[in-house]
């Protein structure tokens, strides 16, 4: 049957590729959103993975949260970025420039 | 090799596959369409854990509620493509070596033993008729009520802000004020106006709007 | 199972009141609006006031160990109140001033209040995750709030992006965690964590390095500060006022919780992630903040190295350095408040007083502002007589108890060198010739009073120092005793 271990790397590659795609990622912020909501998907594969391995609801139900908070979290971000699109008239990352960090 | 097996290994290639070129495509409704394949194949592997309804909320309320959304802004946004394309896969190669190693590492550490198949046999499945649904829906209910209101709360919060710094009134619009137009009454519209009689002509009053 | 609703009665308080704004909203005329504002003000009195009448004793557990109340929680929950209360006091004019005082932000204020207060109790994993998106989603949309200002949005979605990939990290962390001990709950997992806490258990150091990173970015230590100077900077100074007091020590909270109460047996490990962190914000946020020509940045960097000095009360990893590291939280806040706080009383309609040079001889015209100027720079440098002096010799004296002399020792520097900047200022407010010839200061007198209370506070409360230190070290103790 399958391992526990085979869920728990292929929660990390995504982690892996959202995590680089956000870093990486210099054009357009609609995708970091996504990307974001990739990280989450990755977490909650490790959460499901354990609960069922465990035998225990209590990460499902985490699971059940963290999508909840997902959902407002990307509504809130993309209303930052209509936002952000209204006063630029871009959504490129390279043109966020305005402050120097 | 067993059927679940099976579906476990060709969802988790899809999943990968899906996810990188969420993160290495350029244009944003390809995207979007790709994180929609990507959530569809997780929930294929949630089921595989025996997560059904989990696995039908990322469905629903992902590709049918969120998705949407990335897809309404994106498509609202007139995002400049030609912009997009520039400097294609310039930083690619380097990330997915990054990508890599990060990978590498971290399966190293979870494969070291802590988590491997003595100490985590694949439990038995659950007998038949063992409803998730209803584990979850009384859990929910009763030990974790608290984060449930808890997470009401943010909902609430998302619908606040996401109100309050998106919508505006345009001066440019125009519109009706359905309850101005119903409680419009004949003396706001219509005024009598008397007039002497003049002699060639056979109205007396005459009506403005 | 029973539910006593009775510990957690502040907290539905605080979400029945920002619900009743919300509703009230829809009934009051724009002129009318200062309703919702002295409601908020009244709600986090009155929360305050019940947070001080039920004070902890002991340490107790609510809602099936998700919700701890103890003296810790109690002492920061107050805390919390009063800042965001001042918070909201010092920024009327300045939200009045640009069309920003809308009922909307005072309800994603009281949110975000309540999201630390879930946080500051928190005794479970998915409690402490909640509170601290409410706080993080409530504080996101309070930078964006001033949505036709370009750089303001800018801020917000960086923090936007950083936060998320924070509380991703943080996720990530406890389902390692999770996995490994088999529970959420974080008293649960301490006991299982002290009996795996091994050095070569390489899995638990992959959860504890994904807890810590995230724990950074939501304080904002180095290197995972990027977001720091450009919200602090970005976002209206009101928003800045609100994001950089009472979410600090919300922040202090978790990590006590998460890391004194769940993973106190990995001190060994911790410990030296935290010594890197520390020194590398004490480091970096001093030496970049010299180089700065903006108040707001300045601030941001000194924020920075000021998340190093109270990391330093933590990694000591006794209940004296704990105590030692929230006495050091409490009173930066305070002084924070008041950094951010002269911005805004400096400000008019249509004018940031944010640049360095906006300050240049405001003693000649406004000797009183100036002399704030000094105390709240003093204390921030740690000049002796002031609280922050006394918060600094307190992180100090406990790296030297645990025998880390030479981190005391740089810790020292920094603070020397730290004092260049914010001397800098004060040079510039007493010693340079004005930059503008007549400078008119519009700040109405609730904010010019309780400014001034908060500078004078800052070297009136030197006699209290010890009865502070002893209610910080009573709280922590409530934390480390209820093991």
């Amino acid at each position: 049957m399958i391992p526990l271990t085979h869920y728990l790397v292929l929660g990390a590659i995504l982690f892996a590729i959202s995590m680089v795609g956000i870093f990486l990622n210099r054009k357009n912020v609609v995708i970091l959103l996504m990307a974001i909501e990739l990280l989450l998907l990755a977490v909650n594969i490790n959460f499901v993975a354990f609960s069922h391995y465990l035998q225990d609801p209590a990460g499902e139900i985490f699971v059940f949260f963290i999508l909840t908070v997902a959902a407002a979290e990307s509504a809130i971000g993309l209303a930052i970025l209509i936002v952000l699109f209204r006063n630029r008239r871009s959504v490129n990352v390279e043109d966020l420039d305005l402050l120097k960090g | 090799m067993t059927f679940t097996q099976l579906a476990f290994y060709f969802f988790a290639t899809v999943l990968i596959f899906a996810a990188a070129m969420v993160v290495s495509i350029r244009n944003p409704v390809k995207a979007a369409l790709f994180l929609v394949l990507a959530f569809f194949s997780a929930a294929c592997v949630w089921i595989t854990l025996e997560a059904e309804f989990l696995a039908i909320v990322l469905v629903l309320v992902y590709v049918g509620a969120v998705m949407v959304l990335f897809l309404f802004v994106v498509m609202m946004l007139d995002i400049n493509l030609a912009r997009m394309r520039e400097g294609f896969g310039e930083y690619l190669p380097i990330g997915g070596l990054i990508a890599v190693l990060m990978v590498l590492e971290i399966a190293i550490v979870l494969t070291s033993g802590g988590f491997g198949e003595e100490q985590f046999p694949r439990p038995e499945g659950h007998p038949a008729g063992f409803s998730d649904t209803k584990e979850l829906g009384r859990l929910i209910y009763t030990a974790y009520v608290y984060p449930f209101e808890l997470a009401a709360v943010i909902l609430l919060v998302a619908i606040v802000a996401a109100i309050a710094l998106t919508l505006r009134k345009r001066p440019d619009t125009k519109y009706l004020d359905p309850a101005r137009q119903v409680t419009v009454k004949k003396a706001d519209r219509l005024r009598v106006v008397k007039m002497p009689a003049e002699k060639r002509a056979d109205r007396t009053t005459e009506g403005e709007a | 199972m029973e539910l006593n609703i009775q510990p957690i009665l502040p907290e539905i308080f605080i979400c029945a009141m920002a619900c009743v704004i919300l509703v009230l909203d829809l009934y009051l005329k724009p002129e009318r609006r200062t309703i919702a504002y002295v409601l908020t003000v009244m709600t986090l009195l009155v929360a305050a006031g019940l947070y001080w009448q039920d004070f902890a004793t002991g340490s107790a557990v609510y809602l099936n160990g998700m919700f701890i109340k103890d003296r810790f929680s109690d002492v920061v929950k107050i805390a919390i109140c009063l800042l965001s209360l001042l918070v909201f006091v010092y920024s009327r004019e300045y939200i009045k001033a640009r069309d920003l005082f809308l009922s909307e932000y005072f309800v994603l204020g009281l949110f975000a209040v309540l999201g630390m207060m879930v946080m500051v109790s928190a005794g479970h994993f998915l409690a402490l995750y909640l509170g601290l998106e409410l706080l993080s989603l409530s504080l996101y949309a309070m930078v964006a709030f001033q949505r036709d200002s370009s750089v303001a949005t800018e801020a917000a979605m960086k923090y936007f992006v950083l936060g998320a990939l924070g509380s991703a990290m943080l996720l990530y962390g406890m389902s390692i965690i999770y996995g490994l001990t088999g529970s959420l709950d974080i008293s649960v997992v301490r006991g299982i964590v002290a009996a795996q806490a091994a050095p070569d258990n390489v899995i638990l150091v992959l959860g504890l390095v994904f807890i810590l990173v995230s724990l950074a970015f939501k304080i904002g230590a180095v290197p995972f500060h990027m977001w720091v100077p450009d919200v602090y900077h970005g976002a209206p100074t009101s928003s800045t006022l609100f994001v950089s007091t009472a979410p600090k020590l919300a922040g202090f909270a978790i990590i006590i919780r998460l890391l004194v109460g769940g993973l106190e047996d990995l001190h060994f490990m911790w410990r030296d992630m935290l010594i890197v962190l520390a020194v590398l914000s004490m480091l970096l946020g001093n030496l970049i903040a010299i180089a700065q020509t903006n108040l707001k940045r300045m601030l941001a960097y000194s924020a920075i190295s000021h998340m190093g000095f109270m990391l330093l009360g933590i990694l000591a990893g006794t209940p004296n350095g704990y105590s030692a590291g929230l006495f050091y939280g409490l009173v930066y806040t305070f002084m924070g408040l008041g950094g951010f706080g002269i911005v805004v009383l400096l400000s008019r309609a249509g004018y940031e007083a944010d640049e360095l040079d906006d300050l240049r001889g405001l003693n000649q015209s406004h000797p009183w502002y100036a002399f704030l100027i000094l105390i709240f720079m003093f204390s921030m440098a740690g000049v002796p007589p002031t609280l922050g002096f006394f918060a600094k010799l307190s992180v100090i004296q406990a790296v030297i108890d645990v025998e880390l002399t030479w981190l005391a020792v740089i810790a020292v520097l920094f603070t020397v060198i730290g004092a260049f900047y914010y001397l800098r200022v004060i040079k510039l407010v007493y010693f340079d010739p004005p930059a503008v010839a007549a400078r008119e200061i519009s700040a109405t007198a609730d904010l010019r009073v309780l400014l001034s209370a908060n500078a004078v506070a800052l070297v009136l409360l030197l006699p209290m120092v010890g009865p502070i230190q002893e209610m910080c070290t009573q709280a922590i103790a409530s934390v480390v005793g209820a093991f």
